[in-house]
């Protein structure tokens, strides 16, 4: 049986392939490595293990410890991949299962790499999958692990194509090195000029993973858990000074529905089938009062937007209330574009509807609180005045500002406002929101961030999760929706310096995200670096990864003439022509140039002009003996000393193992500078 | 019917641009240049790449295909300078008896670039890659399968080089004006000894020494037969290396091609190399008439090439290619 299956092995062994020779496999596995840690936290372990286990497989295959599987053993494996995707997959298809088909796709295809035409087949496909990367991660540092892992493929080819090159590692190097800086400038042309087309078909990037970030309803505890994540939630540059702490307050959405429990949207966002958001938006200098926001991809639909600003770019719409929306929940990184409006009271009454919908309250549930709210509304003579009343009281009592409240499952606005008297930011803006609307004040709970760390150079801010935050507006029938923020009064340091300085006694800040840089917010080697990596990450998503369409065209109109897209195309084209007719300038003009450096070249050159002159016929590419044959045809004294001169000069070419014989070179030329007077002279004789 | 007229031009053309000359310098003019078919399968790959970018609005595809497309000119540039440069010399037109592989021998000089992983073909037969690197030299050996007696001047043998991707070949051809020789299959005739001046006796004493005598190995020297050369050793180092077997000094004889009466002309030179063969076993020395030369008595190696070419090149006249200073 076993010789069976080697029989047949051997017969699948194409002929004239050659091997593939094991340094230039090397090269491929490590270019695969690479390429594949962008995927690290998309792909299953499993997948990860295999892909580990099959290339290590195909290497130790090639050093003979073990032979490449059967036809058998390799349709098990197949099979066995593709039965543990479909059950992982399990019919959910996004671009990362796609991903991972691709990865067992090369994966497998390790056990098939026995000649030269599969190596090249393994290259194509992983550079497709670094391309795959880019869809992904777009980060400056995943951009060189990408560009690495592709550099370590053209190292492999030049292996495999001179496997037994001396030092062929460093020239090889040196050569790639050379090709990519003497390449750079038309890269770059190319990537300006290269006009940025509207999408030819639609495709959507749906990601299957679950991204941290604020939701559409707020149990008490939930904010809580997302201020433990230090990921990045956007950044925004400012045409002028960073607001200060205070006013940063980046409204996302509002909860305005109480079940008791939960508060939740009365309308939930409409749900929209995932498309490509536009990517770019707003282009050209900031205005002063104009501020830009980077979002990093959150699968949402809500922008996040200071109070009061308008939409500059056209890739948001202004919602109700001051709130922005994407059309498409944003699947990859979302620029876009806003500015400041002067403050404008809304002074229009709430409708009976809206009035019922910001007095929304379950029927039963929470007594103390309700009736304190009825004392309060007893007490005091005016809504503004009850509001400070409430305020007051979250000042004075001792309130504690925590993110390790205890649980208060029932009655929780109870429980927090008079038992416990510890929470985060979401229990006291919901018992906030409770309270005045019992008392008979319209109010509504914003879900959004608040505040955010200056960027390296301190001209932008960045946003983390962990500012995640939640407050209380209110209604006022004289000055329209006011802004109260109960954490403020019972923690004014975390709106004044941020989550870390308000949590530090309790020493609960990113308690459980050890890797996280931010962690260490107090070690300033480690903050420094963070914030410069930030800083070069930000300028090259805004400058490089989102150098799209409207950029382009921005670009474009500072250029002098009137450039359109087509006037790009046009452009582009003929950047490339120009760049080949260089390259074959410069290739003629080489050789040139070497042959005005062989003075025996030039000599012969010569004799063969000197030839022509005399009206012998000569065709290109004859050998000097050839056109001494010629001349002596023509005059056989001349011919004679042609035949000298065609032997000198292939004995310099073809003669002595001699090969830098400086000497023996000189006299040559001198040989033939005198053959070339003394044939002159015979064949004006003869002619 | 077309086709064949086009690719017929083409040779003509080729042919026109280059000549048959033994040393050839490729340059610009003679160097052909074209992405291989993984070179297309390349191009295609960044089509789909441009596409991936276009609709995914993604820079950074946009980016890297822009890199690697600019990687595939430069790669173009280098293949091209690869060869260029390159000159390629035939050193030595081989020897060697119908069947046989026979060798032709090149240096390739490099100037101031270069030349890596560059391949000699011949029909089926290939030179493995060679490097010549800057300012060297080095050898290549292309064996040639000899099939008919007589001049064997292949019509083009190809140069060609991938490096450094493999993504676009670079070729020319070198059009050899020297022609190797092909001797006679040595075939032994039935019942010579009759038929020469010679009895059994010297041969089988002569077969006695070749068996008895040690061989004294040195290198390949133009005129040596292909079957002395030591071809395992060539095939482990490089090197050629002749075996010569040192014998006693023989009796004089003739061979003749009048000996074989009534015999086609092929089969008298084939008898003829065998006995050729078989005399140049011993150090007797021996003599060749042919109808169009006569090949004094003599031994040795010169003598013995001397007439396997006699035999080889009897009746035919010397290829077109065959430039005069090959034939001084």
């Amino acid at each position: 049986m076993k010789r069976l299956a080697r029989s047949r092995h051997r017969r699948q062994e194409p002929g004239p392939q050659p091997p593939v020779p094991g340094p230039a496999l090397l090269w491929l596995i490590a270019g695969f490595w690479v390429l594949l840690t962008p995927q690290w936290d998309r792909l299953p372990l499993w997948l990860l293990a295999t892909c580990v286990v099959l290339a290590g497989w195909r290497w130790l295959s090639q050093v003979g410890r073990v032979r490449l599987p059967g036809l058998g053993v390799k349709s098990l494996i197949m099979v066995a991949l593709i039965a543990t995707y479909g059950i992982t997959v399990n019919g959910h298809f996004t671009v990362d299962t796609a991903a991972s088909f691709f990865v067992i796709a090369v994966a497998l295809k390790w056990l098939e790499t026995r000649s030269e035409r599969d190596y090249y087949v393994l290259f194509f496909i992983l550079v497709y999958l670094s391309t795959v990367n880019f869809l992904f991660e777009q980060g400056i540092l995943w951009t060189l692990v990408n560009l690495g892992g592709v550099l370590l493929l053209l190292i492999g080819l030049q292996v495999l194509n001179a496997p037994d090159l001396p030092h062929a590692l460093r020239q090889g190097w040196r050569r790639l090195g050379g090709m990519f800086l003497k390449s750079l400038p038309v890269v770059v042309l190319l990537f300006l000029f290269f006009p940025r087309l509207e999408p030819l078909w639609s495709v959507p990037l749906v990601t299957g993973t679950a991204r941290t970030g604020i939701s559409d309803t707020m149990a008490p505890g939930d904010i809580s858990s997302l201020a433990q994540s230090s990921e990045r939630a956007f950044r925004v540059s400012f045409g002028s000074e960073l607001p200060p702490s205070d006013q940063r307050y980046w409204r996302g959405l509002i909860l305005d529905r109480f079940d008791g429990d939960r508060w939740s949207q009365w309308q939930p966002t409409p749900q929209r089938a995932p498309g490509r958001v536009l990517a770019d938006g707003g282009v050209g200098e900031l205005g002063p009062d104009e501020y830009d926001v980077l979002m990093d991809p959150s699968g949402r639909r809500w922008a996040f937007s200071l109070e009061n600003s308008r939409a500059v770019s056209d890739n948001v719409i202004a919602g109700d209330w001051g709130l922005f929306r994407f059309r498409r929940p944003a699947d990859t990184p979302v620029r876009y574009r806003l500015a400041m409006a002067d403050p404008k009271p809304d002074q229009q009454p709430l409708t009976e509807l809206q009035k019922r919908r910001f007095l929304q309250l379950p029927t039963t549930g929470n007594p103390r609180a309700r009736a304190f709210a009825g004392e309060l509304r007893r007490q005091t003579r005016s809504s503004q005045e009850l509001i400070d009343r409430l305020l007051m009281r979250f000042r004075d009592q001792p309130y504690f500002y925590t993110l390790r409240p205890p649980a208060m499952p029932v009655n929780g606005v109870d429980t927090l406002l008079f038992e416990a008297m510890r929470g985060f930011c979401a229990h006291y803006a919901g018992a906030t929101t409770f309270v005045l609307r019992a008392a008979g004040i319209p109010a509504r709970v914003v879900v959004g961030y608040q505040g955010g760390q200056a960027g390296a150079g301190g001209d932008y801010l960045i946003v983390r999760q962990y500012d995640a935050h939640a407050w209380v507006e209110a209604w006022l029938p004289d000055s329209g929706w006011i802004r109260l923020d109960p954490t403020a009064a019972i923690a004014p340091s975390r709106i004044q310096s941020g989550l870390r300085d308000a949590v530090a006694a309790e020493g609960s800040f990113l308690e459980n995200s050890w890797t996280s840089p931010q962690r260490y917010g107090d070690v300033a080697l480690i903050q420094w670096a963070s914030l410069q990596l930030d800083k070069l990450n930000y300028q090259w998503q805004r400058w490089v990864v989102g150098y799209q369409g409207q950029t382009q065209m921005n670009l474009m109109s500072r250029l002098p003439g009137n450039i359109s897209l087509t006037d790009l195309g046009y452009l582009t084209a003929g950047l490339v022509a120009l760049v080949l007719l260089l390259i074959g300038g410069v290739t003629a003009w080489r050789q040139r140039r070497l042959l005005a450096r062989d003075p025996v070249a030039r000599l012969v050159a010569r004799w063969r002009r000197d030839i022509g002159r005399a009206g012998i016929g000569l065709q290109d590419g004859q050998t000097p003996f050839q056109v001494a044959d010629a001349v002596a045809r023509h005059s056989p004294q001349a011919g004679a000393i042609a035949r000298d001169f065609a032997r000198t000069v292939n004995n310099h070419y073809y003669g002595g193992h001699d090969t830098d014989a400086h000497n023996g070179s000189r006299q040559t030329l001198m040989r033939l500078k005198r053959l070339l007077q003394s044939q002159k002279q015979a064949l004006k004789l003869s002619g | 019917m077309p086709l064949q007229s086009i690719s017929q031009r083409w040779q003509q053309w080729v042919n026109r641009r280059i000549p048959r000359t033994d040393a050839q310098q490729f340059q610009q003019r003679n160097i052909f240049i074209l992405p291989t078919g993984m070179g297309l399968i390349f191009g295609a790959l960044l089509v789909v790449m441009l596409l991936t970018g276009i609709n995914y609005q993604n820079s950074l595809v946009y980016l890297l295909t822009f890199v690697l497309g600019v990687v595939f000119v430069a790669a173009m540039h280098q293949t091209h300078s690869n060869l260029a440069g390159l000159k390629l010399t035939l050193v030595q037109a081989g020897e060697g008896h119908v069947g046989d592989r026979i060798p032709f021998v090149f240096r390739g000089a490099a100037d101031d670039s270069d030349a890596i992983a560059v391949k000699l073909m011949l029909g089926d037969s290939t030179v493995t890659r060679h490097h010549v690197m800057a300012h060297e030299t080095t050898d290549m050996v292309l064996m040639a399968e000899g099939q008919r007696r007589g001049y064997l001047l292949p019509d083009r043998i190809r140069v060609e080089t991938r490096f450094p991707f493999g993504l676009l070949k670079a070729w020319s051809w070198l059009r050899p004006a020297s022609a190797a020789i092909v001797y006679p299959r040595p075939i032994t005739p039935p019942d010579w000894s009759r038929m020469t001046a010679d009895d059994g006796e010297a041969s089988e004493s002569a077969a006695k020494i070749a068996g008895q005598d040690q061989a004294e190995l040195r290198p390949w020297r133009p005129g040596d037969l292909s079957q002395r050369v030591q071809w395992k050793r060539f095939a482990r180092s490089g090197e050629m290396v002749i075996a010569d077997w040192e014998g006693e000094q023989g009796h004089p004889g003739w061979l003749d091609f009048e000996a074989f009466p009534g015999v086609d002309v092929e089969m008298r030179l084939s008898y003829l190399t065998a006995q050729v063969l078989e005399r140049a076993k011993s150090t007797e020395a021996f003599g060749l008439r042919l109808p169009s030369t006569t090949i004094e008595p003599d031994s040795g190696v010169a003598h013995t090439a001397a007439c396997l070419r006699a035999l080889a090149v009897h009746g035919l006249t010397a290829p077109v290619g065959q430039s005069p200073e090959s034939t001084p």
